[in-house]
């Protein structure tokens, strides 16, 4: 599977502790997958409240991606938190893409998973210092 | 078991000859529709050699096709050596000559086929989820099954009437949208003599019913051939295994699965070990399906008590089905008795859902050669085939990690030219140079000889040391 942003750059499957991201080593963004999502939040609930919040953004300028499933374009979603986060998603639900960070971002702000869990093995995997 | 299969192939070619009349006197008639008199035999002629020609593309390359179009990998022992395992216990079962090639499907779906147009040449191919879902038992069960084909020649004999059901089908079909766009078939009435032209009119409309029905007929045929196959396949896994429960479960496990196979299509549906393709809808008809009703299936097999051979299936079969002969007289005849085995204990163990998603992704992943690095770190890293790199820092620590990749390039594309090259040389001195490799972890792990081949081992490897296939250098396995 080859990076939505550098394109023709292959993603790497990063896996620590059971939680598997597709990782861009030059633009260090991250896909996850349909399915990946649910691991990753561990509960389907938390998986369907996450993807219910989303608002589609047709009016921004920010360049489209193509999903790297299915190689068509993708859609835009706000994530509004106590700050505005701006992600692709697949329309055919193959999966959304975070640029880099952004994925830390909306786990932050949004307090999905208890105890941020999941952030903080985020950051562990890619080697980021916890924010306080 | 010979007599068994020449009675098989005896009632087989009868239906298979009905249907090959059925594509000759479609043939005729729309020939006939066309041109008149003389048309009929060239529409003969024309039917015949489309027949033909497809049997000799699918007898001949058939299988590369099938194998193809499911995208299926052949794979080598260390991807899954259970697999290989239970494949060599069913051989030596089967009294098979050869040990079939064996492909992985990196599909989730849970299924499985089998081709070759003899014993001496043919493959099985699995699904990655197959794989995954079944135990040992299971899985015996299944490959039991699609062995079973082989042997009893249903897979040449599927294919050869697959290939003339597409033969009538494709025939009528251009026929039909001829009729359709010529209005009736009036420019060729038009062109005979006033004579000729009533008895045309005969033969247009004895062409367009043809037409229309011997699609329908023809695919009748070839279902029910399809599904009887089915049962005697059930029987002959039974009698191979001993173990009528492990089938059962199996089928049950693949029937509760809600993926569908993208890869599967009407064309090859009546390979696979259960129908690929989910009915959409209401449940269809038993007439109008390529294998018999699961959960039918699934009550004989457990009906089966007293021993495991064919008089057992046939008293099962009976005893849920009525009086009907599934298995063909001989194999009735066979009195030994074939007593059912106890389950292996090592089939009981669960694995929790996200391991065995993960399980099934690395599956997946090696199928399709991707590398798996682990870094100190406790990182585990799944490199594609197209990465191009020779050093990986890594994400997590920061570390330099080497990839084989030269070796890499060799495992993707280039298989061919490997298997010419993986001759042992004679070399004394490579093969007392032998070197210890670490294991991280218990997955995935991929890692070069000194010689530069690259090594998989997969999580069920546990040998303590193996000898490199190209430079015969002795590699130590040390780790957890």
């Amino acid at each position: 599977m080859d990076c939505p942003v550098c394109k023709n750059e292959p993603m790497i499957v990063l896996e620590l502790n059971e939680v598997e991201i597709d990782y861009c080593l030059s633009c260090k963004g991250i896909w996850l997958d349909a399915g990946e999502l649910e691991l990753l939040l561990g509960s389907s609930t938390e998986t369907v409240e996450f993807l219910n919040s989303f608002t589609s953004d047709d009016i921004t300028k920010e360049k489209t991606h193509k999903c790297p499933i299915c190689n068509k374009k993708m859609e835009k979603i706000l994530v509004i938190g106590n700050r505005k986060v701006r992600i692709d998603k697949c329309k055919y639900n193959h999966g959304i893409w975070f640029d880099s960070g952004e994925l830390e971002d909306i786990l932050g702000m949004r307090k999905l998973d208890n105890k941020n869990k999941v952030l903080t093995l985020l950051n562990d995997m890619l080697g980021k210092k916890i924010k306080e | 078991m010979w007599e068994l299969i020449r009675a098989n192939k005896r009632k087989s070619l009868f239906l298979f000859f009905v249907m090959g009349i059925c594509l000759l006197v479609l043939g005729f008639f729309i020939g006939g529709a066309y041109a008149g008199d003389d048309g009929g035999f060239i529409g003969l002629f024309v039917a015949f050699g489309i027949w033909i020609l497809m049997s000799m593309i699918s007898y001949f390359r058939g299988d590369s096709i099938i194998l193809m179009m499911s995208r299926a990998k052949k794979v080598s022992y260390n991807v899954h050596p259970q697999l290989f395992n239970v494949v060599e216990e069913m051989k030596l079962a089967a009294n098979l000559p050869v040990m079939p090639d064996i492909y992985i499907i990196p599909e989730e779906a849970p299924n499985a086929f089998a081709v070759g147009k003899k014993p001496e040449y043919c493959a099985i191919a699995v699904t990655a989820g197959l794989l995954e879902r079944l135990n040992r038992d299971e899985l015996q069960g299944v490959i039991a099954h699609e062995m079973s084909h082989i042997l009893n020649r249903d897979v040449l004999f599927m294919t050869f009437s697959g290939v003339l059901l597409g033969s009538i089908v494709f025939l009528s079909h251009v026929f039909l949208r001829s009729m359709w766009f010529s209005g009736g078939g009036s420019r060729f009435r038009s062109k005979s003599s006033k004579g000729g032209g009533q008895l045309q009119l005969i033969l247009i409309v004895v062409a367009l019913i043809m037409a229309i029905l011997a699609p329908l007929m023809a695919r009748l045929l070839y279902l029910a051939i399809s599904r009887k196959r089915e049962y005697l396949a059930d029987a002959s896994a039974v009698r191979l295994t001993r173990y009528p429960e492990g089938l059962a479960c199996a089928l049950e496990k693949i029937s509760l699965n809600n993926y569908e196979m993208k890869t599967a299509n009407k064309a090859t549906a009546a390979l696979y070990i259960a129908n690929p393709l989910k009915p959409k809808g209401m449940k269809l008809s038993n007439l109008t399906s390529t294998h018999p009703p699961m959960d039918e299936r699934i009550r004989i097999l457990r009906n089966i008590s007293h021993g495991a051979n064919f008089i057992d299936y046939q008293n099962a079969f009976t005893s849920i089905k009525g009086k009907q002969n599934i298995i063909p007289s001989s194999g009735i005849r066979e009195r030994k008795k074939i007593n059912i085995r106890t389950s292996t204990a090592a089939s009981t163990q669960t694995k929790s859902t996200k391991k065995s998603t993960r399980d099934l992704g690395d599956l997946m992943r090696a199928v399709n050669k991707y590398m798996f690095l682990s870094c100190a770190c406790g990182l585990k890293m799944k490199l594609p085939p197209n990465f191009k790199k020779d050093k990986i820092s890594c994400p997590r620590c920061g570390r330099e990690n080497h990839v084989p990749i030269a070796e890499l390039a060799a495992m993707s594309g280039m298989i061919a030219i490997d298997e010419k090259n993986d001759s042992i040389q004679n070399n004394e001195q490579v093969k007392q140079d032998s070197f210890v490799y670490n294991r991280t972890g218990k997955g995935w792990e991929t890692f070069s000889c000194r010689c530069g081949s690259p090594k998989q081992l997969s999580p069920a490897f546990n040998k303590a040391s193996f000898v490199c296939n190209k430079c015969g250098r002795k590699i130590e396995i040390k780790g957890p």
